[in-house]
């Protein structure tokens, strides 16, 4: 049974569906990482994720163009963002409670809102046409490579840029005056405020970006994972990224690492499901992303708590030598 | 004065709130049916109504079915109101209203007992197991500071993964086409206490019960009290002495109780197999209803009731117009939003606190001016 | 004197707080240009406050503030940077995570091609500020791994880069060690050198000395004089600042003290930025008497009262009541020994706001025998006590059931004094227990204090209002730099006295601190 296990795990096959499935994930924890930042706890991702994904294949479906939809996706997710901030920075709304108001939307709102735009009920199998979905790409030299090429090349352009958007945040927040500012308004909004940068419009920055990487998450969902929107799409990945960024440390970097994490367990469920004596624990294994984040957020909250115990006991060490 | 005036400003905050999200889907329904006054008649007098042959009639089926819809979300609602009392913004009521729901059916098909008892151990082993398992949650959080909402959140998912499991793989009746567990024992079901199919069952007057009991406990006893300290100023209720790591495991593990008994109340009553293949969504109504509520156990049959109404009455509007059901989700998130922004209407607030400090000072100067003679 | 040698001035400052308290009335205040000039005054004397305002981040109720005789409304904080105008706050006002450079330039970052910080071009113009005045910091450091001092002129920097000519610093060497305030002096003169102005908000009569060249004594929202310092003496310049308008003692009966109840052994407490904030503390505090301890905030009052109520543990030391040691228990505990504690800030750990009166007052004691029925609650008691209590304390409210956050601040203090005065304490410790209060609630609050005492408990009374611990005390500690200055029990004490202590003018041989141990 390993030897067949072992098989399978190490297929260029195994290792494409891997980035395939991260992608909306990683997407999802860069929104996590650049609300967080701005000390925006974005619980509503998973609600964005639904509603962008629903209006990027409408707005794709109405125009026939796989861009339009992407973009809609996105303008979709900065005015949910921009709505999260305006009831909590505004109207002070707790941010928690915002964010499960935009869930909300996300699980009945959606349906509603494609049968009053569509007529349909439950998802939109009937509207997909082959030039609404976000296509893939063969990258020329690297499609050569026998086993990489087989693993790297073919994905959609929205996979490439799930990736390439890591280091454009990291790079965002690190290198550029707007993500410096975001940085210190979540950390000492005090400090941010004494030098004249404004807290909220720094957050409301934040949440509106946060909004447009959902959105981007959720098109990938409808128009090219899914092919097409339904229902229960999204899956819990909003939630799951929260967890990819609270592992991650809530760097971009180390959220692409948990959400690839996340991405190996589902690949896995896909895979193992398929073999001998191993069907019947497809359930179990589609468990293990869930148990690693609780207990990726075990070892991190042990990781703080220690380093804070240490600096408050390093007198009396001290004293003692 | 100025207490009646808040209580005051409250009420009318409060209906603003639900007129204001009752606009929304006002609209929403307008710009999306062809038939919006069916559709708005439906969803506001469906659920007590009847309007069979231009005869319209007190619904005394329908109302029963509000009443029944209440049984798992008040549940929900009073262990979302224990949690959030004590600051807790723990979310797994969801996963433990599933997992209260299979254990029940579990002990309700494999356990051979005499009628009578034999519910009460189904919920009773419902209401331990989900007990014990937000001790996962809370004591996470307190000893460690993880934080309660992400790993709840996460700990749903689990749960759901693992009644999957077991349903599928261990309790499943392989003679039905879709996967469900063998049927209940009739001594385990819970027996409805009207005529009809309404499934308005015993669960309701016990949903009821405990209500009243989580007010006492939440307003007169030492637990409750603690709770309820700490969830207003932590810092305050250490210096007085409390416990308040355990206070806060507490509130957690009462919680789960509350969402498992309300789980296997509501597989009991309603169906006669354990049929749950997703999340039922009851957690999240109980996120709303301890909002609208303001965490008071006392309110939470309102609110349930009003939710359960809305529900019925998106329900009713769904087979007689052409607007689906989901509505509801809109208005639910409105009505979310608004009620729970603390800003909202505060520029009235600020003007009745401005109106009541002048008339207190007034007061306060006559009073001197008399003394003065 | 022409008028125009001023860089600032402030005319007829008024300041009312919404709450009604009287910060700043009718302040002038002064600075020439290039000088280093003194604002001192007891806690609550309204500098802070007058700094705010120059800092544009209050609004004067009324008064003119003129800058270089051009007459100026600074409505925010950016407004008085772009002014010229910068201000080093006495918690720092930096973001942790981030470089030392990354935080001088904050909200003003140098760009490459309009997109990307220029963050050499940061690390330059730190490393410039920096030799240019003589103000060393590592550029490339996180801040959270830098010391105090070196925050401390990064702060600086930051007013520096920001074009500042006129730097408050708040208290800047309450969080310095010896060392690093030498530097600081050093760096100041320097920069007074080069032609900046400095106001110089400080406690430490050394300090103004050694440093300033003008002084602005503030005594109760009220500028009692500008002097130049050179002519004028400490002793002088503590009785401006303490001095009294009328000379009050409270007629109280003769204190008979009994056995010791709270023992202190030699406590010492570094903080986290390795200050030494108590350096071996000892004294006792027995049945009957108040003990008041007198100092200047910041002279390790804080620390004290932190370790003897268990937020702290100290490095060495013990304390113990009745014996038994209360170092490292959990709050309940030490109350359990009979410790009863009015902490300084009512609203974080006084009460809880939106509960009810009758909730608050019995947050202490409502898991005990008499207010329990099994496991309900014994309203009836409950209700008795907290109206008895209400009653004894008049406490002005419509009812037990009013949210507390609703009452005034004298109304809210006699709650938690009501609370705490009532649990048959065998020591009471009181931070503060007036502060910020109305007359009527001050008067109440001392007469309980006195009153307990009298029967029998052990009073630790810890203010910074020199008025009331005169008042009050039976024996006085006064506490300088972490430890005991002076203990004094004869009852023979005034301001003028006080003051060269608190100050750290004057020291008690170590023989005659020893007595406050009674041993």
């Amino acid at each position: 049974m390993f030897g067949q296990f072992f098989q399978t795990i190490f297929q260029a096959d195994f290792l494409f569906i891997i980035i395939r499935i991260t992608a909306p994930i990683l997407f999802a924890a860069l929104a996590a990482v650049i609300s967080e930042k701005a000390g925006v706890a974005n619980i509503g991702l998973e609600g964005m994720m639904m509603i962008t994904a629903l209006f990027g294949f409408l707005f794709a479906y109405w125009t026939q163009s796989w861009v339009v939809g992407v973009l809609g996706a996105m303008l979709i997710g900065i005015l949910l963002g921009l709505m999260m901030g305006f009831f909590s920075f505004k109207l002070k709304t707790d941010i928690i409670l915002s964010g499960i108001a935009v869930n909300m939307l996300g699980t009945g709102g959606t349906i509603f809102l494609l049968y009053m735009f569509t007529g349909l009920r439950g998802n939109t199998g009937a509207l997909v046409s082959p030039n609404i979905l976000i296509p893939t790409i063969d990258i020329p030299l690297i499609n050569k490579i026998p086993i990489l090429g087989d693993m790297l090349s073919g994905h959609a352009i929205l996979t490439y840029l799930a990736f390439i958007f890591v280091f454009v945040m990291r790079t965002f927040l690190y290198r550029t005056p707007l993500g410096l500012k975001i940085r210190a308004v979540g950390e000492n909004p005090n400090a941010a405020s004494s030098v004249g940068v404004s807290v909220i419009r720094m957050k409301y920055i934040a949440i509106a970006m946060s909004g447009a990487l959902a959105g981007l998450g959720g098109a990938f969902m409808s128009m090219y994972y899914s092919q097409g929107w339904n229902q229960g799409m999204v899956a819990g990945r909003g939630f799951i990224a929260l967890a990819a960024q609270a592992m991650g440390r809530g760097e971009p970097v180390g959220a692409m690492f948990s959400s690839v994490l996340f991405g190996l367990a589902q690949a896995m469920k896909t895979k193992v499901s398929g073999l001998r004596g191993m069907a019947s624990y497809n359930y179990l294994i589609e468990m293990i992303p869930y148990v690693v984040t609780i207990i990726g957020l075990v070892f991190y909250a042990v990781s703080i708590k220690r380093k804070a115990r240490r600096h408050q006991l390093r007198p009396i060490k001290e004293k003692l030598q | 004065m100025r207490d009646k005036r808040m209580v005051l400003f409250g009420f009318v905050r409060g209906a603003a709130a639900i007129a204001l999200a009752l606009a929304v889907g006002t609209i929403f329904i307008f710009l999306s049916s062809d038939e919006p006054f069916t559709a708005l008649k439906y969803l506001l007098i469906g659920p007590f109504v009847s309007f069979h042959g231009g005869v319209t009639a007190f619904n005394t089926q329908n109302f029963y079915q509000v009443l029944a819809a209440m049984i798992p979300t008040i549940f929900t609602g009073l262990a979302v109101c224990v949690m959030f009392s004590a600051n807790q913004f723990n979310l797994a009521a969801e996963g433990c209203v599933l997992v209260g729901g299979f254990v029940g059916a579990l002990v309700g098909i494999y356990v051979n007992m005499a009628t009578g008892w034999h519910a009460v151990i189904c919920v009773l082993a419902a209401t331990v197991v989900c007990g014990l398992i937000m001790l996962i949650p809370s004591i996470l959080k307190v000893k460690l500071g993880a934080s309660e909402m992400v790993t709840s959140l996460m700990l749903n998912f689990v749960l759901l993964y693992i009644v999957l499991h077991f349903l599928n793989y261990h309790f499943a009746d392989r003679s039905k086409g879709a996967t469900m567990t063998y049927p209940f024992l009739d001594s385990a079901k819970i027996s409805s206490i009207v005529p009809g199919n309404s499934k308005l069952t015993w669960g309701f007057v016990i949903a009821l019960v405990i209500s009243f009991v989580i007010w006492v406990f939440m307003y007169r006893t030492r637990w409750g009290y603690a709770i309820r300290m700490i969830g207003i100023n932590e810092s305050f209720s250490l210096y007085s002495g409390m416990n308040v790591g355990g206070t806060i495991v507490l509130s957690s593990v009462i919680g789960g109780m509350l969402s498992g008994m309300g789980g296997s109340l509501e597989v009991l009553g309603r169906y006669n197999t354990f049929v749950w293949r997703e999340l039922p969504g009851y957690g999240w109504t109980g996120v709303t209803i301890a909002i609208l509520a303001k965490n008071n156990p006392g309110l939470v049959p309102l609110a349930a009731f009003f939710l359960a109404y809305l529900n019925k009455g998106c329900q009713l509007m769904s087979t007689h117009s052409d607007v689906p059901s989901e509505m509801i989700d809109i208005i639910q998130a409105a009505i979310f939003l608004f009620f729970a922004a603390e800003q909202f209407l505060s520029g009235y607030r600020q003007k009745l606190v401005v109106k009541t400090t002048r008339e207190e000072l007034m007061k306060a100067e006559s009073l001197k001016a008399t003394e003065g003679e | 004197m022409e008028a125009n040698e001023f860089v600032v001035r402030m005319e007829k400052i008024t300041k009312i707080y919404p709450n009604g308290i009287a910060a700043n009335r009718d302040v002038d205040f002064a600075i020439r240009k290039g000088e280093i000039h003194a604002l001192i005054g007891e806690n609550g004397a309204g500098k802070s406050t007058l700094m705010k305002i120059l800092f544009g981040l209050e609004q004067p109720t009324d008064g003119t503030i003129y800058l270089n005789d051009e007459r100026v409304t600074l409505s925010s904080p950016l407004e008085a940077i772009s002014k010229g105008i910068g201000m080093v706050h006495q918690h720092f006002m930096l973001v942790p995570s981030l470089t030392v450079a990354e935080n001088i330039v904050l909200g003003m970052a140098p760009t490459k091609g309009g997109l990307f910080i220029d963050y050499k071009e940061a690390v330059r113009l730190t490393r410039e500020y920096s030799e240019k005045y003589n103000l060393f910091v590592e550029p490339d450091a996180r801040v959270a791994d830098i010391a105090v001092g070196m925050k401390q002129k990064v702060e600086i920097l930051k007013a520096l880069v920001r074009g500042a000519q006129v730097l408050i610093l708040d208290e800047p060497t309450a969080v310095l060690t010896t060392q690093e305030t030498v530097e600081l002096f050093q760096e100041l003169k320097n920069l007074k050198e080069q032609g900046f102005t400095i106001v110089f908000i400080s406690h430490k009569l050394k300090e103004i000395k050694e440093l300033t060249d003008r002084i602005t004594i503030m005594r109760a929202g009220r500028s009692v004089g500008v002097y130049d310092t050179d002519t004028i003496s400490e002793q002088e310049i503590s009785r401006l600042m303490v001095g009294r308008d009328v000379v009050l003692r409270m007629d109280k009966p003769e204190s008979v003290p009994g056995e010791r109840v709270l023992c202190v052994e030699d406590l010492h407490y570094i903080n986290e930025w390795d200050k030494k904030m108590l350096d071996g503390i000892s004294f006792s505090v027995r049945q009957g008497e108040i003990v008041g301890i007198a100092g200047v905030e910041g002279n390790g009052q804080r620390e004290l009262v932190d370790i003897l109520f268990g937020l702290k543990v100290p490095d060495s030391g013990d304390a113990m009541i009745d014996g038994q040691s209360l170092i490292g228990l959990p709050q309940a505990r030490i109350r359990t020994l009979g410790v009863s504690y009015v902490p300084e800030d009512r609203m974080t750990f006084g009460v809880a706001q939106t509960a009810n009166i009758q909730e608050n007052m019995v947050s202490d004691r409502f898991s005990q025998k008499r207010f329990n029925k099994g496991p309900l609650f014994n309203m009836k008691s409950l209700y008795d006590e907290s109206d008895k209590l209400i009653m004894d304390y008049a406490v002005l409210c419509k009812s037990r059931s009013q949210e507390v956050g609703m009452l005034s601040g004298g109304n809210i203090q006699k709650v938690v004094v009501a609370r705490e005065f009532s649990s048959d304490p065998i020591l009471i410790i009181a931070d503060q227990p007036t502060r910020g209060i109305d007359v009527g609630a001050t008067e109440l609050i001392r007469n309980k204090l006195v009153e307990l005492s009298r029967a029998g408990a052990a009073v630790l009374l810890v203010s910074a209002d020199l008025n009331e611990v005169m008042e009050l005390s039976d024996n006085l500690i006064v506490m300088y730099n972490g430890q005991i200055a002076g203990y004094f029990d004869d009852g023979q004490w005034d301001d003028v006295m006080m003051g060269e202590y608190m100050l750290g003018l004057k020291r008690q041989s170590d023989e005659e601190i020893r007595r406050a141990c009674h041993a």
